[in-house]
C-alpha cells in the first residue's frame, strides 16, 4: 500500500490561514495564562518561513529557570494538552508546548509528512532555546520528539502514551484503523475522529481540545496525520519512523515512560515495546488515566520529581555509580546493622554482580532431592514427591523455552493451588522467567488489569484458567502454556526432548512480581529478586524449623511454594483453598493427626472459623503463625486453646514478609496496641515520628515511646513496585545508607517490641495530637466484647472521635448504657457511640474499610 | 476592678457576675429586675441610654450579655433591646477599659450543617428575628472595636446549660412532661454545647484578653464545650438527670422543617411549639473548632457533657 499522496483529494484542499493567538478570554476559560501565548517564525520543512502557536511560560517564570522543558502533543491535540505541566512546572522551568504546524492555533499550510515535522520540531528548537532541552511529548509527539532527539542537546526525555514502532504482533489501534480507511470522510470533513479522541478524556478538557479544529480547513492537518502513520514497511513514512526506533535505542539521556493504563490506542502492549527497547527507562504507569495521560493524571508532579531526581541537586545517580561494591544479596541474616547490603542501590546490567551458588539459589533444594521419593506435597488436589517435582519441573521449563521464554520474561501463573501450582513456579525459575502471581479471588476484571499491567510473555495454566484468560483477553500476545492437551496452547506435560536449561541469574534478577492485596489502596505489582527470595527463604525457613515437625501447612495457596524452596515437606489441609474461611478443625485435624506438622500459617480468617468449629476439640500443632498482625487477643487465645501449642502474630506484608517474630502476641503496649514481637534478626525497624519528639519520660523513667510510621528494611524486601516510578519514590526513604519500606503502618518500638496501631490512612487527628485507631479499637472492642471502628470526623488537628460498633442495619445511636460502657473503657472523649454494618475490605474480612465508613458517619452526624 | 455585668437575671449573666465576684471584682448587675445571685444591682432598662450611661460611670469594664431571647419576638423589640441596647452599651462604655459583648453562634447559620468551623462573619440573613438582631449588633460591635473604641472581645458561647437552665433545660424538661417532645431524624445530628460554669470562665477570660489588650481583641470567637455529641443524646441526658422517661419522637427532618414554618405562621401565642429556625438547628451538626478560642482566651473547659449531666441530675434533685 504505498501511499504517496497524503490524501484522495489533493494539495487543493489545503486552505492556507495564518497562525493566530487565541483570545485572552478563551485562554483563561480553558485556565491558561494569556501570558503564556505567543508566535514563533522560523524556517520551515519546505524551505519557507513558518509560524507556531507556542504556550511559553518564559515571561511568568519566578525564578531563574531549572532548564527549558519542549513538549510535542499528537493528533489531534495542541499544546492545551499541557495545561498541568504548565502549571505545576513553569514556575521553575521554562516550559514551552508546541502546536505543530497546521494544528493547534499554528500556521495551516500544506501537509506534513513525519520527517517534515521532525525536522521543523528541530528547527524550531534551535532557534529558540540554547542550552540543553528536555524534551516531553505524548502519542505521536512521541515520535516526532524522539526523532528530533538526535539532532538536538537532550538531556532527558519524557514519554506519555507513545510509540517509535508499531510492536509486529500487534493490530493497528481500531480507533486509527477505523480514521483511516474514511480519512477524509472521518478527519477533516467531518469532526468525527476529533470528537472521538476529545471523548476519551474528562468533560472538562473537551471543549479546549475541539476548539482549534472547529472547520474541515483547520481540521486538514489532523487527516494528513493520520494518513501518513505508517502501519507497514511500504508506507512513506516507515523509513522515517524507523530512524525514530534508531534514535530511541541510541540516546543517552535518561528517559522516564509515564503511562496511562486505560488507553485504547497506545495501550500496554506499545508500553511493552518500549520498556523492551530501553529496559533502563523509568516507568510510571496510572492506572485509571486513559489515553490523554497529560490531562488525567498529574503529569507535572511526575515529571517535576523525576527531573529533580534524576537531573537536579537530588540525583543519586553518583551514588549509582559508586555503590556497587557489595552485591552478595543472596547472603541471608545480616545481623542488624553490619554493613547489609541493599540490593537496590547497586547497578542492574553490567555490574560484576557474582552468579549465584547454583544456576538457581531458589531450586538447590529441589536439586538436592533429586531420586527422593518422599513427599513434598500433600493436599485434597494430590501429592507429590521431591522427584516427581524435579522432573515434571525440568519438562515444564524445557517446554517455557522451546516456547520462546527467555530469561527475564515474565509468566503469568494460573494453575491453583496444588502440585500443579509448585511443577509451575519451580520451572519458571529453572528457566530463568520471572513468576507473575495474582489473586485470584480478586474477581476476572481485577486479575485482568493486573496481568494486563505486568507484560506477561507467556501464560501457565490449566484448560479452564486459559479459556477464560483468553475469553477475556487477559494477557494479549502472550504465549499460552497448558497443563493437559488444548488448542492453541503448548501441552507442558508432553515429552519434550532436551535438558532444561543452564540458566545462570544473579541476586539481582528479578524472580518475581507479586500483587499487594488491594485491601489498603489499589493492588500494586510488587518485585521481587532472586536474591530477596533467598533471603527470605532461609528467615522463613528457620522459623517454620522451630515448630519442630518435619512438615508445615498453610491456609495461604502462596506459602505452599515454600515447601520446595525450604525443604520442607507442606501437608494442606482438606478445604477450598481459595476460601480461608472455611478452615475447620475438622480440616486441620486431618493434616496434624500424624504429628509431622510442627508449624500452621493462618490467615485470620482461618483463625477465626478453625475457633469456631472446633466446639472444645483439639489440633495439636506446637507453632501456629497468624498473618495479619494485630491480631485480636481473643482469636490468639482461641487458637492457642485449639492448638495447645504457641501462637505468634508477626507483623508483616506484601513487600517485606515477615518483619518481626510476632512472639507475645496478647501483651498490650503502654500506648495500645498488642505485640507484634520483636524485629528479626537482620531486619531494621525504625519509627518516623508523627510529631515533634517530646524526649519525655514515662513514670519508671523510661523514655517514652515514639509513635510514628513504621520503617522497615531487610534482605528480603522488595525490590519496588512495578513501573510505580512515583510510588516507589514515596515509598523508599534512605537512612544510614539502607533503602528503608514506608509501611504506611502506624506503630512504636517499645523493650525492643514493636506494636502496631494501624493504618497512617486511618489515624486520627483529634486537638490532642494524632492518634493511631488501634489504640482506642482495640479496649473497645475487649470491653464491648463486638468488632468496633473508631474514626474522626471534622478537621485534622480538630477531629472528634466516633466509635461504631458492628451490628447489622444502619448506621443509628446505641442504647445509652452501651455508649456509657464505650465511654468508660477508653480515655479519649467519644462524640458519639453508633452501632451499624462495617463496610468491609472484601477480599480481607478483618480489615474495615475505615475511610469509607468515615464517609458515612460524617454524613449521618452532619444532619440533614 | 469595677465591671458591670448586664443581663445578670440570666443563668450565664448570674453566673459571670458570681466568678467575676468571687476573684474580687467589684461587680454591678444592669437589667430591669434584682439579680438572684446577691450581688449589687443597678436597675434599669437598657433601651434607654441615659440609665445605660449612669450605670456605666466610673467603670472599669462592662460584660454586655441582655438580650432579647424568645422564639418568636416582634422584630422592633429584636431591635430595641438587641440592636439598640447593645449600642447604648458600647456608647456608654467609651471611657472603660474593656468590653466584652456577648453574642451566639446563630449570627453565622446559614441553614447548612458546621462541621469543626471557627467563628464565620455574622452574616446571618434569616427570618429569626433574635438571630438577625444579634448578627446586627456583633456586626456594629466589631465595626467600633475596628475603629479603635474600647478593647472588645466579642464571645459566641454555644447552648449554655447547666442547672437552672431556663431556656435548654427547661424547654426540653417542660415539652417531654407534656408528651411533645419531637426530634428530627433521631437527632442524629452533632452539637457543640457549653456547661455554664465554662462559659462563664470563657467570658471572665475574655474580660481579661480585652483588658490586657491580648490578641483576641477585636475578634468575635465560638466558646463551646469541646465535647459535641448527637442532639438526640444531649436530649436523653437532660430527661434522664429530671428524672423522665426517654423515649423521643422522631420525624423526618424536612418534615420539621415543614412543621417549623407552618407553626411559626400560624401559632397565635409568643411560643409557637416549633419554628424553622429551631427545627433547622436540631436537624443540623453544629460543632465548632475550638483551639484558636482556647488559645487567645488562655482558657479551657473543665466540664464534660457526661459530668455536666451528674451535676444536673444533682440539681434535680434537690429540686423536687
Amino acid at each position: 500500500m504505498a501511499n504517496n499522496a497524503l490524501h484522495p483529494g489533493g494539495a487543493s484542499r489545503h486552505v492556507s490561514a495564518p497562525a493566530r493567538q487565541p483570545g485572552h478570554a478563551d485562554l483563561t476559560t480553558w485556565g491558561l495564562d494569556p501570558a503564556w501565548s505567543r508566535l514563533v517564525t522560523f524556517q520551515g520543512a519546505a524551505g519557507v518561513p513558518v509560524t507556531w502557536h507556542v504556550l511559553d511560560t518564559a515571561t511568568t517564570l519566578k525564578h531563574p529557570p531549572t532548564g527549558t522543558l519542549v513538549c510535542v502533543h499528537g493528533n489531534p491535540s495542541w499544546s492545551y494538552l499541557w495545561t498541568d505541566v504548565l502549571h505545576e512546572m513553569g514556575d521553575s522551568w521554562r516550559v514551552v508546548a508546541i502546536d505543530q504546524t497546521g494544528m493547534g492555533f499554528s500556521e495551516r499550510t500544506g501537509p506534513r509528512r513525519l520527517a517534515e515535522r521532525i525536522d521543523e520540531l528541530v528547527a524550531c528548537c534551535a532557534q529558540e532555546f540554547d542550552g540543553p532541552l528536555v524534551l516531553m511529548a505524548h502519542d505521536w509527539g512521541g515520535a516526532i520528539a524522539v526523532g528530533a532527539s538526535a539532532r538536538l542537546p537532550v538531556e532527558a526525555v519524557i514519554l506519555a502514551n507513545t510509540a517509535v514502532a508499531k510492536p509486529e504482533d500487534v493490530a493497528v489501534p481500531p480507533l486509527i484503523a477505523a480514521a483511516r480507511r474514511t480519512v477524509d470522510l472521518a478527519c477533516r470533513r467531518t469532526p468525527a475522529f476529533v470528537e472521538g479522541a476529545a471523548a476519551m478524556t474528562g468533560r472538562s478538557h473537551r471543549a479546549a481540545l475541539r476548539a482549534p479544529y472547529r472547520t474541515a480547513d483547520l481540521r486538514s492537518a489532523v487527516a494528513d496525520f493520520v494518513a501518513d502513520i505508517p502501519v507497514t514497511p511500504d508506507d512513506y513514512s516507515a523509513p522515517a519512523l524507523a530512524g525514530v526506533a534508531d534514535a530511541f535505542a541510541s540516546l543517552t539521556c535518561p528517559i522516564l515512560l509515564v503511562w496511562g493504563g486505560r488507553d485504547l490506542v497506545f495501550h500496554d502492549r506499545f508500553l511493552a515495546d518500549l520498556r523492551r527497547r530501553r529496559p533502563d527507562a523509568d516507568v510510571h504507569r496510572v492506572v485509571d488515566a486513559a489515553h490523554y495521560l497529560p490531562l488525567d493524571a498529574p503529569i507535572g508532579a511526575i515529571a517535576g520529581a523525576w527531573l529533580d531526581r534524576t537531573l537536579g541537586a537530588g540525583s543519586n545517580r553518583s551514588d549509582l555509580s559508586t555503590a556497587g561494591t557489595s552485591n552478595d544479596t543472596s547472603i541471608s541474616n545480616n545481623t542488624s546493622n553490619s554493613n547489609t547490603v541493599d540490593s537496590d542501590a547497586l547497578p542492574g546490567p553490567g555490574s560484576d554482580a557474582q552468579p549465584m551458588g547454583t544456576p538457581v539459589g531458589l531450586l538447590a533444594e529441589v536439586d538436592a532431592h533429586r531420586g527422593d521419593a518422599t513427599t513434598l506435597y500433600q493436599g485434597p488436589e494430590g501429592a507429590l514427591t521431591w522427584d516427581e517435582l524435579a522432573v515434571q519441573s525440568d519438562r515444564v521449563a524445557a517446554h517455557l523455552v522451546a516456547a520462546g521464554v527467555a530469561v527475564g520474561d515474565r509468566i503469568a501463573l494460573l494453575v491453583p493451588p496444588g502440585p500443579d501450582l509448585l511443577v509451575a513456579a519451580m520451572a519458571t525459575w529453572r528457566a530463568g522467567a520471572v513468576l507473575v502471581v495474582a489473586d485470584a479471588t480478586a474477581g476476572i476484571r481485577s486479575l485482568r488489569a493486573l496481568i494486563r499491567a505486568t507484560g506477561v510473555r507467556a501464560v501457565l495454566g490449566t484448560r479452564l484458567t486459559l479459556g477464560v484468560s483468553r475469553a477475556t483477553r487477559m494477557a494479549p500476545g502472550a504465549t499460552r502454556l497448558c497443563f493437559g492437551p488444548m488448542p492453541g496452547a503448548r501441552d507442558v506435560t508432553s515429552d519434550l526432548r532436551g535438558q532444561p536449561p543452564e540458566v545462570v541469574l544473579t541476586g539481582e534478577s528479578l524472580a518475581a512480581v507479586v500483587h499487594t492485596s488491594g485491601a489498603t489502596g489499589p493492588a500494586k505489582p510488587v518485585r521481587y529478586t532472586h536474591g530477596a527470595l533467598s533471603a527470605q527463604r532461609d528467615i522463613v525457613g528457620s522459623i517454620l524449623a522451630e515448630g519442630g515437625g518435619s512438615a508445615f501447612t498453610t491456609s495461604f495457596p502462596p506459602f505452599m511454594l515454600l515447601a520446595p524452596v525450604v525443604g520442607m515437606a507442606c501437608h494442606q489441609a482438606d478445604f477450598p483453598l481459595a476460601h480461608p474461611g472455611r478452615l475447620t478443625l475438622d480440616a486441620l485435624a486431618g493434616v496434624t493427626k500424624d504429628g509431622t506438622v510442627g508449624t500452621a500459617w493462618l490467615s485470620p480468617a482461618s483463625a477465626r472459623n478453625l475457633v469456631r468449629t472446633a466446639a472444645g476439640r483439639h489440633a495439636p500443632v506446637p507453632l501456629t503463625l497468624l498473618a495479619g498482625a494485630p491480631i485480636p487477643r481473643g482469636l490468639v487465645a482461641g487458637v492457642a486453646e485449639v492448638t495447645g501449642g504457641q501462637v505468634r502474630a508477626p507483623y508483616g506484608m506484601t513487600e517485606c514478609l515477615p518483619v518481626t517474630d510476632g512472639r507475645d502476641p496478647e501483651r498490650i503496649g503502654p500506648l495500645g496496641g498488642t505485640s507484634t514481637g520483636a524485629p528479626l534478626a537482620g531486619c531494621d525497624v525504625e519509627i518516623e515520628p508523627l510529631t515533634r519528639v517530646s524526649g519525655g519520660r514515662d513514670a519508671s523513667g523510661h523514655p517514652e515511646p515514639i509513635v510514628g510510621e513504621i520503617l522497615v528494611a531487610a534482605p528480603w524486601m522488595f525490590e519496588g513496585y512495578d513501573a510505580r516510578w512515583m510510588t516507589d519514590q514515596r515509598s523508599e526513604v534512605r537512612r544510614q545508607g539502607k533503602r528503608f519500606h514506608r509501611t504506611g503502618d502506624v506503630g512504636y518500638l517499645h523493650e525492643g517490641t514493636l506494636f502496631q496501631l494501624g493504618r497512617m490512612a486511618h489515624l486520627l487527628h483529634p486537638t490532642s495530637g494524632p492518634l493511631g485507631c488501634l489504640a482506642i479499637e482495640l479496649p473497645l472492642a475487649e470491653q464491648l466484647g463486638c468488632e468496633v471502628a473508631v474514626v474522626g470526623i471534622g478537621p485534622v488537628g480538630a477531629q472528634v472521635l466516633v466509635a461504631v460498633l458492628q451490628a447489622s442495619g444502619r448506621l443509628r445511636p446505641v442504647p445509652t448504657e452501651l455508649a456509657k460502657r464505650a465511654r468508660a473503657s477508653v480515655s479519649v472523649p467519644l462524640a458519639a457511640v453508633l452501632q451499624g454494618s462495617l463496610p468491609a475490605d472484601r477480599r480481607h474480612e478483618s480489615k474495615i474499610d475505615r475511610t469509607r465508613l468515615a464517609g458515612v458517619v460524617d454524613t449521618y452526624l452532619r444532619g440533614r | 476592678m469595677n465591671v458591670v455585668v448586664t443581663g445578670a437575671t440570666s443563668l450565664l449573666g448570674g453566673e459571670v457576675a458570681s466568678q467575676l465576684a468571687a476573684r474580687g471584682d467589684h461587680v454591678t448587675c444592669f437589667q430591669r429586675r434584682p439579680n438572684l445571685v446577691g450581688l449589687v444591682d443597678h436597675l434599669g432598662d437598657i433601651r434607654d441610654a441615659d440609665q445605660v450611661a449612669a450605670a456605666l460611670d466610673g467603670q472599669d469594664a462592662v460584660v454586655h450579655l441582655a438580650a432579647l431571647v424568645a422564639p418568636r419576638m416582634a422584630w422592633s423589640d429584636a431591635v430595641a433591646v438587641n440592636v439598640l441596647g447593645t449600642a447604648n452599651v458600647q456608647r456608654g462604655s467609651a471611657a472603660c477599659g474593656a468590653f466584652v459583648h456577648v453574642s451566639t453562634p446563630s449570627v453565622a447559620f446559614h441553614d447548612v450543617a458546621a462541621v469543626g468551623e471557627g467563628a464565620e462573619p455574622a452574616a446571618y440573613v434569616g427570618h429569626d428575628a433574635y438571630a438577625r438582631s444579634k448578627a446586627i449588633a456583633e456586626r456594629s460591635v466589631l465595626v467600633d472595636a475596628a475603629l479603635g473604641s474600647v478593647p472588645t472581645v466579642v464571645l459566641r458561647p454555644h447552648l449554655v446549660w447547666g442547672p437552672g437552665d431556663t431556656q435548654l433545660v427547661g424547654r426540653i424538661v417542660a415539652r417531654a412532661r407534656e408528651g411533645r417532645l419531637v426530634l428530627p431524624d433521631h437527632g442524629r445530628a452533632l452539637i457543640d454545647t457549653t456547661f455554664v460554669d465554662d462559659a462563664a470562665a470563657a467570658i471572665v477570660a475574655g474580660l481579661d484578653a480585652a483588658m490586657t489588650q491580648g490578641s483576641a481583641t477585636g475578634r468575635a470567637l465560638v466558646v463551646t464545650g469541646g465535647d459535641p455529641r448527637p442532639v438526640g443524646e444531649i436530649v436523653t441526658g437532660i430527661l434522664e438527670a429530671a428524672g423522665l422517661p426517654t423515649r423521643i419522637r422522631s420525624v423526618p427532618a424536612p418534615l420539621a422543617a415543614v412543621a417549623g414554618r407552618l407553626s411559626q405562621a400560624w401559632w397565635p401565642g409568643d411560643e409557637p411549639p416549633l419554628t424553622h429556625f429551631a427545627a433547622r438547628q436540631l436537624s443540623l451538626a453544629h460543632w465548632f473548632d475550638q483551639r484558636q478560642t482556647q488559645a487567645l482566651l488562655d482558657w479551657k473547659p473543665e466540664v464534660s457533657v457526661d459530668a455536666g449531666m451528674e451535676r444536673l441530675a444533682q440539681w434535680f434533685t434537690q429540686q423536687s
